[in-house]
């Protein structure tokens, strides 16, 4: 079942999840802006800045999870030390970007250390909700790429290996809900 | 403990003649023995957990909380730990029955003693029928679309009744469905904490949590002591949601809920199983289904520390972040979440934001609490029709001619007529008038849900597997904290919680 050679398309193609979950928790500011009555260039600019930076490091994650390594289903530390670098990273750039573009100058809160130790602190929520929202979303990427690029047959090989515990005890309940609960009363 | 009342393992005659190991417990019809299946394995990301966050994150999470650290310091904090920490072991305490029998622990309560059972019934429709819940989410929504709240609530309530009446099996529905928004929730709060947050607020915040015994003069007043043992019954999950946890966890299909039947939607309640009469036991003699029952608590364990208690900790550590960004912005706030409502305080939370050239921040703030109230809406309507229909089915004579999708549909389109009735006609200061009431009862049944949790767990298992000493030892502080405080609350200041 595994890959006979792994090409990077076949690996980004499983980028979507975590793009789209980056993306939109980035997004959600910009969005909510226009709903807030801001000018749509300011909105823009704050969704944008975010957006683009957590789209693309959700989809490298994601990426990386067809690659195997440190990466697994269910495993939630190297998600955790990922975000612990990505999401400072993400927000010093929006800081950066906003105040340049729209101030002119940049000011981070606490200096570029207390910033950036601050975010990394943040981080670990982030990556809480993101491994959360990616472990319900990824499975059902990689049935429909499944048929077509073996990067993805290979972790979806994965993560049936990893619910194999769950899928046998609800046989177990389906088998005996036919069979032992009939005439029970 | 005195063992020569408790149940016993003995064979008895099944219908085909051959010899069929039952466990007794109680009075009521004994469980018989049946195989506990594989543990999955204890590093997981989703499962029934996600009920009790989505219940859970709530109002003393997103405002009660953040509004104490704002009044009397981050200090105040340690209350918080205590009380989240001791949901988590009440948590367990509730999956050991459940994993072990199938049964809810509505079922062992009335074991050991069936008016027992029937208080929680009662208790579950005095406080669970009104809408309160549904106003705080409502309203917000109304703060960013100007759409009146009453509308928005009603349509809520039909959504949760169509939703629920559509679906194949309502778990697995649920499930998906709770695990998004809290997904979103989390990533939500974080970003925003992000944003406007900084590293000493975020310090102060967590270091408050250890100030172990810190409580400030002004706390012990007649006006703030209700309000803090409020917000200790709503750190993490409060009344009766971490009972109703037990029917999740069964239709999760964890431990022996496995041989149970799961509920399903209205219209495919054709498709259901047959319900049984009672819950099993599996073999505690048996070193390999010991060994397997080991792996379902390693498993239940990695929920209750790592999904609920860190979960449940983090979107408060967020919203305290945002709140002390809030009075920094804006320092008038701290002199409106003091004295003002609820509503009000929750408003000026969101406009501090906005005044500071961050009106997103604002929207956002409302966004979260709306997306809180939808999650409370979906959680508690399944919750409370599912335990009233387990208890209704096993204990009221006639009710298993039904199907439980019957009986859970029954009150689910009950509880959504009445909460209709009531949004449309009720009285209009209602929604805060009913959080006080249900805060109130809220404490009382958790009280009394720790000492039932003792009686089931220690009276009505098997030796091997009931709970240890330390774990009994904090349950009972569980039961003496929780009706300690509220009647402490009465008796001292006359007043009830708040």
């Amino acid at each position: 079942m595994a890959p006979d050679r792994p090409s990077i398309r076949q690996a980004a193609e499983l980028a979507l999840p975590g793009l789209a979950i980056g993306a939109v928790g980035g997004a959600m500011a910009g969005g909510l802006t226009l709903i807030a009555g801001q000018p749509v260039g300011w909105a823009a600019v704050s969704a944008l800045t975010l957006a683009l930076p957590l789209g693309l490091l959700g989809g490298l994650f994601s990426t990386l999870c067809g690659l195997g390594g440190p990466f697994r289903p269910g495993v939630f530390a190297p998600a955790g030390l990922f975000w612990l670098l990505a999401f400072p990273l993400s927000r010093l750039t929006q800081e950066v970007s906003t105040g340049l573009i729209l101030d002119g100058q940049v000011v981070l809160a606490g200096g570029v250390a207390g910033f950036l130790a601050y975010q990394a602190l943040v981080s670990l929520g982030f990556a809480i909700g993101f491994v959360w929202l990616h472990e319900r979303l990824m499975p059902h990427w990689l049935i429909r790429l499944a048929g077509r690029n073996p990067v993805a047959r290979t972790l979806l090989q994965r993560y049936i290996e990893h619910a194999e515990a769950l899928d046998h005890q609800r046989r177990n309940r389906k088998a005996r809900g036919k069979g032992q609960t009939k005439g029970v009363r | 403990m005195d063992t020569s009342s408790t149940p016993a393992t003995e064979p008895t005659a099944a219908t085909a003649g051959q010899e069929e190991k039952v466990w007794r417990a109680g009075k009521l019809e004994p469980m018989p023995i049946r195989t506990l299946p594989d543990a999955p394995p204890s590093v997981h990301i989703l499962g029934p957990t996600v009920f009790l966050v989505a219940l859970g994150v709530g109002m003393g999470e997103s405002y009660m909380w953040p509004r104490l650290v704002l009044l009397f310091g981050p200090e105040i904090r340690w209350l918080f730990l205590v009380g989240v920490t001791l949901q988590a072991v009440v948590m367990l305490e509730m999956a050991r029955y459940a994993m072990a029998t199938g049964e809810s622990i509505f079922f062992g309560a009335a074991r050991v003693f069936k008016p027992l059972m029937w208080f929680f019934f009662v208790v579950a429709i005095a406080v669970y029928i009104w809408p309160g819940h549904l106003s705080a989410g409502a309203a917000a929504f109304e703060e960013i679309t100007g759409i009146p709240w009453t509308v928005t609530a009603v349509c809520g309530l039909l959504l949760v009744g169509v939703v629920f009446s559509l679906a194949k099996v309502i778990y697995s529905l649920l499930e998906s469905l709770l695990s998004i928004l809290i997904g979103a929730l989390v990533i939500g709060t974080a970003i925003v904490a992000a944003m406007v947050g900084t590293w000493g607020d975020v310090v102060s915040t967590v270091t408050g949590m250890f100030a172990i015994g810190y409580i400030p003069e002004q706390a012990l007043s007649a006006a703030w002591f209700p309000v803090i043992v409020g917000s200790i019954a709503f750190a993490g999950p409060s009344g009766m949601q971490q009972m109703w946890y037990t029917l999740h966890l069964r239709d999760s299909g964890a431990g022996m809920g496995a041989h149970i039947p799961q509920i399903r939607g209205l219209r495919h309640a054709g498709e259901e199983e047959q319900m049984p009469s009672r819950g099993f036991m599996f073999d505690t003699d048996n070193p390999e289904e010991m060994k397997k029952w080991r792996g379902w608590r390693r498993w239940v364990t990695f929920d209750a520390l790592l999904l609920f208690w860190g979960v449940t900790m983090l979107v408060t550590i967020s919203f305290t972040v945002i709140a002390q960004a809030a009075t920094r912005q804006t320092p008038g706030i701290k002199e409106i979440i003091a004295n003002g409502e609820r509503e009000a305080a929750l408003s000026a939370m969101a406009d501090s934001f906005a005044s500071a050239g961050s009106s997103v921040l604002g929207v956002i703030f409302l966004g979260f609490i709306s997306l809180i109230g939808l999650n409370a809406t979906l959680g508690l309507f399944d919750s409370f029709s599912r335990g009233q229909a387990d208890m209704t089915y096993h204990f009221v004579k006639g009710a298993k001619k039904m199907r439980m999708s019957h009986l859970y549909a029954a009150f689910l389109w009950g509880v959504i007529a009445f909460g209709i009735l009531i949004l449309l006609f009720g009285p209009a200061d209602g929604p805060s008038g009913i959080l006080d009431t249900l805060a109130f009862l809220s404490t009382f049944a958790m009280g009394a849900y720790c000492v039932t949790l003792l009686l089931v767990n220690n009276r009505m298992l098997p030796k091997p597997i009931r709970p240890k000493w330390w774990s009994n030892l904090i349950i009972g502080f569980g039961a003496v904290f929780y009706l300690g405080m509220l009647l402490y609350s009465l008796f001292a200041y006359g007043v009830v919680v708040g």
